[in-house]
């Protein structure tokens, strides 16, 4: 094995309640810069709640509370000096279901750029081209900029998702099952996408395939807490515990 | 692909399709029919009343000439009770949309700021006791408001700015907006929470604060529901009589001031209808503004249909 990568987000004993039940126990992990990291486990393991931690999203939640800490970069993000509104634009998210603004492809791309202040047209042009691209999404749409989001596909509109995202430059992108509501080929792209992309990705899927094709290392979470943690080749050929051995078997409830 | 041999004009197209159903839906489907046709008759049928009835002031009645549709629209002078009559309705016109777009421009933006707040700021706690509220302004009776403008506000406004009565337009778009703000608001929260938390979430993990996603995401998806709102809220003004009858004054006049009297359409049918032999001039005058009313109320409701879809289209 090389050089351990840098880590990029910390978490530290962390507990999450939603009101009084007990959605995340003791979760602790370092996630790597640079690398896809994978969440898989059965439906309301904490997958989803683990993630939207990182970019505090919920906050949102009444009654949500939480304990331990998470360091993003080596800072805490729950940390008293630490500013959501700036940690949600270092940190993007592309969500389950495609949810693009009732605007132009256009004016998606540019909702985050243009609420950090970029107006001028010249420069949300060149954004606009490097999002999509990076998105591969570029050839396809590029003559119909003008055209609404909610006219495209889904996996065009989950893709107008990913480059609204990108084009904030975020350090870490969050994708909460990406492709669960996009067919194969539009699946394939993002997929693409995804293990071409240049930074950190914390991507949450319920296609255990899915993870082994993408991702460097894969988290099994059961019932609030992580079972098992480490490299997808790893954990998929020799998971070290009995549950993940289950689950990725499918010998399970 | 299509097959050369067999033009598609020359393809069975088949049998259409249709859900089958049960002697009860079939009975219950008769049922609702009947509902939606006696509710579409009545409507004629008041529709038909009021314009014959209407009608008859521009037909010579009694031997005496008819009034002209220009007198009738283009005079101010409205003395139905005078021995050489004027039936002249534009004063009374100017009269009822004077004080709904004054109530408006009051109501509007204290409906629609409400309806924010109710649905995208308010704490749990604010909204328990504010929403039973607004349906409370809601439910109080006209005459009890009017009752209010009339001891309360209409003194006060004539000391405090010194005017001969302190019954005027002011007065009376006070207590439209009172009563049209509830409109407003209610139909307003729901064009608003209408919005898909999905897209507000996105926003937000687009480092939008709250206000950012209220101004640049809730309100322009919602642009068509909340003007819907704000007309509905207009028509409920301007169809309101009671209040508008107690503390707008009463003079025929076309109103060049906030502190000016005026007589609404509704406070003269209101007012005269019981006075007025059943067909005479001023009886058939009388339905005549109504008519206005009623289309008035119309283009209203039209404005609101547009309105709403044009916006929807903008979205
Ligand atoms: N807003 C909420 N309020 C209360 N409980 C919640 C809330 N959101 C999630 N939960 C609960 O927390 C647990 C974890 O939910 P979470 O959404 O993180 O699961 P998940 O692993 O993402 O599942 P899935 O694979 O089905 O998306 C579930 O038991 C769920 O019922
Ligand atoms: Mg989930």
């Amino acid at each position: 094995m090389v050089a351990e990568p840098q880590t990029i987000i910390e978490a530290r004993n962390v507990d999450f309640y939603y009101g009084d039940f007990h959605a995340l126990k003791n979760v602790s992990i370092n996630i790597a810069a640079q690398e896809v990291t994978a969440m898989i486990g059965p439906s309301g393991c904490g997958k989803s709640t683990f993630l939207k931690l990182l970019n505090r999203m919920n906050d949102f939640t009444p009654g949500a509370r939480l304990a331990g800490e998470i360091f993003i970069s080596g800072a805490s993000i729950y940390g008293p000096d630490a500013d959501p509104v700036d940690i949600r634009r270092r940190v993007g998210m592309v969500f389950q279901r495609p949810n693009p603004f009732a605007k132009s492809i256009y004016d998606n791309i540019c909702y985050g750029p243009r609420l950090v202040g970029i107006r001028k047209p010249q420069d949300l042009d060149v954004l606009v081209e490097k999002a999509l691209r990076a998105a591969a999404l570029w050839d396809e749409v590029k003559d119909i900029l003008s055209k609404s989001a909610m006219e495209l596909s889904g996996g065009q509109q989950q893709r107008v998702c990913v480059a609204r995202a990108l084009a904030l430059e975020p350090e870490i992108l969050l994708m909460d099952e990406p492709t669960s509501a996009l067919d194969p080929i539009a699946t394939a792209k993002v997929e693409e996408w995804i293990k071409n992309a240049n930074l950190t990705i914390v991507i949450v899927t319920h296609n255990m395939q899915q993870a082994a094709r993408i991702s460097d290392r894969t988290a099994f979470f059961f019932m609030g807490e992580l079972v098992e943690f480490g490299p997808t080749m790893e954990l998929f050929t020799r998971p070290q515990e009995t549950q993940t051995e289950n689950y990725i078997t499918g010998r399970f409830g | 692909m299509t097959d050369e041999s067999h033009p598609p004009a020359a393809r069975d197209r088949g049998t259409l399709l249709k859900p089958k159903l049960s002697p009860t839906e079939k009975g219950a489907r008769f049922f609702f029919l009947v509902c939606a046709i006696s509710a579409l008759g009545q409507m004629l049928l008041i529709m038909v009343f009021l314009f014959t009835e209407a009608g008859r002031l521009f037909v010579s009645l009694d031997g005496e000439k008819g009034v002209s549709l220009g007198e009738f629209f283009l005079s101010q002078d409205w003395y139905p009770t005078y021995p050489s009559p004027s039936y002249g309705a534009l004063a009374l016109v100017a009269g009822s949309l004077s004080v709904t777009l004054l109530s408006i421009l009051l109501a509007g933006p204290l409906g629609v700021g409400l309806a924010i707040y109710l649905s995208s700021m308010a704490g749990r706690r604010s909204r328990e006791w504010l929403k039973p509220a607004i349906e409370l302004l809601a439910s109080i009776p006209s005459v009890v408001l009017g009752f209010v403008g009339m001891v309360a506000i209409a003194p006060f406004l004539q000391n405090a700015l010194g005017l001969p009565s302190g019954l005027n337009i002011l007065n009376a778009s006070l207590f439209l907006a009172v009563m049209a703000t509830p409109t407003v608001a209610s139909l307003g929260e729901d064009a608003l929470s209408a919005v898909p938390q999905s897209v507000q979430d996105a926003s937000y993990a687009l480092g939008a604060t709250h206000w950012e996603t209220i101004w640049k995401v809730i309100l322009p998806a919602s642009l068509s529901g909340l003007s819907t709102a704000v007309i509905l809220g207009l028509g409920r003004a301007l169809g309101e009589t009671i209040v508008v009858l107690m503390v707008a004054g009463g003079a025929a006049q076309i109103p060049l001031s906030l502190f000016d009297s005026a007589r609404p359409l509704t406070s003269t049918l209101a007012a005269e209808m019981g006075e007025t032999a059943i067909g005479s001039a001023h009886y058939h005058a009388l339905f005549a503004l109504g008519a206005v009313l009623f289309v008035l109320t119309l283009a209203f409701n039209l404005l609101a249909h547009y309105l709403g879809k044009y916006w929807r289209r903008k979205a």
